[in-house]
């Protein structure tokens, strides 16, 4: 404990928020380098970690088209393309587009637990498979399309998927900003609360516009949430009420967080991540169906999604852990250390804001759908 | 734990999602190319005649929804859509192409008419001609072919992988193959152990397909 203890908690907090938002500005030089040096003539280097993950991948995938042509040989084949599916999902979701960040930072932002953390990541991972094999059975077997139509169709989706993520972060941000900044400033009495309460219900309408989705998802949770519907009345809603319905709000106790509905307010995120397939898997798919065994495409798409969904896990599990080690020193701290808390949460909500944009914006690229 | 290590911790976790998350994607096509530097008569460099080979899994992709006579064959007539597809997409990556004299870019056009595909042993070869928009004469120069996004990967073909066509006598044309190494970086990748992965050096990118001319 040197200076950073002798921070009134608000410094504390604010720098953490800071930290975060630094580390999220990194990627704008991470993922701008390429791009720029494409002027300039030299590709930066890949190296260390991500240079081997990035070998492990294309390695497993150069075979995949060695064994799925084996497959069509030989049936028993099919399972030796599964082991190397199944390795490449696990090397693949190390890289981009699979929603490590999204995923683990709406779960720090949330307090969700381990297991939600698990159960949302292999959901995300198996809805992308069910995309790729939606959108190659759809296009290409049905209509016959050509593999443009497919790239033109990913995009579209990829525009929605990213939308998605900007508006989850943005309604997080909203909440969490506004626990952290009630945190920062306990409310005096009846009349700031009920200015707060106000504030809710614009962005309520706000969110109606473009999101139409995750309001019914919130519609949901209110009416579960209180028994007194939050839309009616803002005048007579206590704090209490509008923090929970606004997805815990203020510090929730874990008796709270059981129950259904982190599944619902889950769902969006989980869905906004996995609605974008990966190129990969389509490549694979429209392969196999080339073989004429487009089942074993559908399979070891599947298979694939397994292996990913175990790799964002496994991410995902270090933001839980990081996120719980928030808690316990939080308690530790005089007055529960609310503001510590409130501060990680908003931090994450903005870093999601972030990776939404800078995924909209193409300036962070999360994996080229087919370009030549 | 005090809150300083906390926040390293979290800082760290932070920034291992952060540096996994914009790694770039592996490489979903792979082109085996053979590039032609053409000379008009005058001795100056008109143009690069470039043949890639794309691997069968994208060719088979790039080729759904195309209909042939016979089925699993494509004919160079059935094949110029989408000819005109990859060449009007490839636009936008600068063909993947850089050309450089002492430093100098050299502005390319766009491909001249008469580019098409060709379909051999279930792959798929895009031939294409990129001219120069001035024709060059220069003793050096220096051809580079990648994708910055790492999204295609090139290689040259292992026989004749680049060729001058009617250059002055004198003229050749040497090849930088990727992912050669200077003797020091060889003999530190050597030094890392058969069982370990490689977390010390650059793999791959940095070591750019290169056609280097030098003339007399």
């Amino acid at each position: 404990m040197s200076w950073f203890a002798r921070r009134s908690a608000f410094t504390q907090s604010l720098l953490i928020v800071v930290i975060v938002l630094a580390i999220a500005g990194l990627i704008d030089a991470a993922s701008a380098a390429p791009f720029g040096a494409s002027a300039s003539g030299a590709p930066s280097p890949v190296d260390g970690f991500t240079g081997w993950i990035l070998m492990k991948q294309a390695e497993f995938y150069r075979m995949l088209s060695g064994a799925i042509r084996a497959a069509k040989a030989d049936g028993t084949a099919a399972f030796g393309l599964m082991g190397i599916s199944f390795a490449y999902g696990v090397f693949h979701a190390a890289g981009p587009g699979h929603g490590k960040a999204v995923i683990s930072s709406y779960l720090v932002a949330n307090n969700e637990t381990w297991k939600r953390g698990i159960a949302l990541s292999f959901i995300s991972a198996v809805l992308q498979a069910v995309t790729a094999v939606a959108i190659v059975a759809v296009a290409a077997v049905l209509l016959g399309a050509t593999s443009k139509v497919m790239g033109d169709t990913v995009r579209i989706i990829e525009i929605v998927s990213y939308g998605m993520i900007v508006l989850i972060g943005l309604r997080l941000v909203w909440v969490k900003g506004r626990a952290f900044l009630r945190a920062l400033a306990p409310p005096q009495g009846p009349q700031l609360a009920h200015a707060h309460a106000h504030g809710g219900s614009h962005a309520h309408g706000h969110h109606d516009h473009g999101h139409h989705h995750d309001h019914h998802h919130h519609a949901h949770v209110h009416s579960e949430a209180c028994s007194h519907g939050h839309h009616h009345g803002h005048a007579h809603d206590h704090d209490h009420d509008e923090g929970h319905a606004w997805g815990h709000a203020h510090a929730p106790e874990p008796s709270e967080l059981t129950g259904k509905h982190w599944l619902r307010r889950g769902l969006a995120a989980v869905v906004a991540v996995g609605l974008r397939p990966c190129s990969g898997a389509i490549i694979v798919l429209v392969f196999a169906l080339a073989q004429g065994i487009f089942w074993i495409g559908i399979a070891s798409t599947f298979v694939m999604g397994i292996g990913t969904a175990i790799t964002v896990s496994a991410i995902a599990m270090l933001a839980v852990a990081a996120r719980g080690l928030a808690g316990k020193i939080a308690a530790s701290k005089a007055g529960g250390g609310i503001l510590l808390l409130r501060g990680v949460e908003t931090a994450a909500a903005l870093a999601i804001v972030a990776f939404g944009a800078l995924l909209l914006t193409g300036y962070m690229v999360s994996e080229r759908m087919i370009g030549v | 734990m005090t809150g300083s290590r906390f926040l390293a911790l979290l800082a760290a976790v932070y920034g291992l999602l952060i540096v996994a998350e914009p790694a770039r994607a592996h490489p979903h096509v792979w082109v085996t190319m053979q590039s032609e530097l053409v000379y008009a008569p005058d001795g100056t460099i008109t143009g690069i005649r470039h043949a890639w080979s794309f691997d069968d899994m994208f060719s088979a992709f790039a080729t759904q929804g195309y209909e042939s006579k016979v089925k699993g064959e494509f004919t160079r007539e059935e094949l110029q859509p989408l000819a005109q597809v990859n060449v009007e997409s490839l636009k936008e990556y600068d063909y993947f192409t850089y050309v450089k004299i002492d430093g100098k870019k050299v502005k390319l056009k766009e491909p001249a008419p008469g580019y098409y595909l060709e379909w051999k042993d279930a792959v798929l070869i895009l031939h294409f001609t990129l001219p120069f928009e001035q024709p060059v004469k220069t003793r050096e120069m220096v051809v580079d072919v990648y994708d910055p996004s790492i999204f295609v990967d090139f290689s040259f073909a292992k026989q004749n992988p680049a060729k001058l066509v009617d250059a002055p006598a004198g003229c050749k044309a040497d090849v930088a193959l990727p992912r050669e190494m200077t003797f020091a970086e060889g003999k530190a990748l050597s030094q890392v152990p058969a069982d370990q992965p490689n977390v010390a050096m650059a793999i791959g990118a940095e070591f750019a397909n290169k056609i280097l001319v030098h003339c007399p």
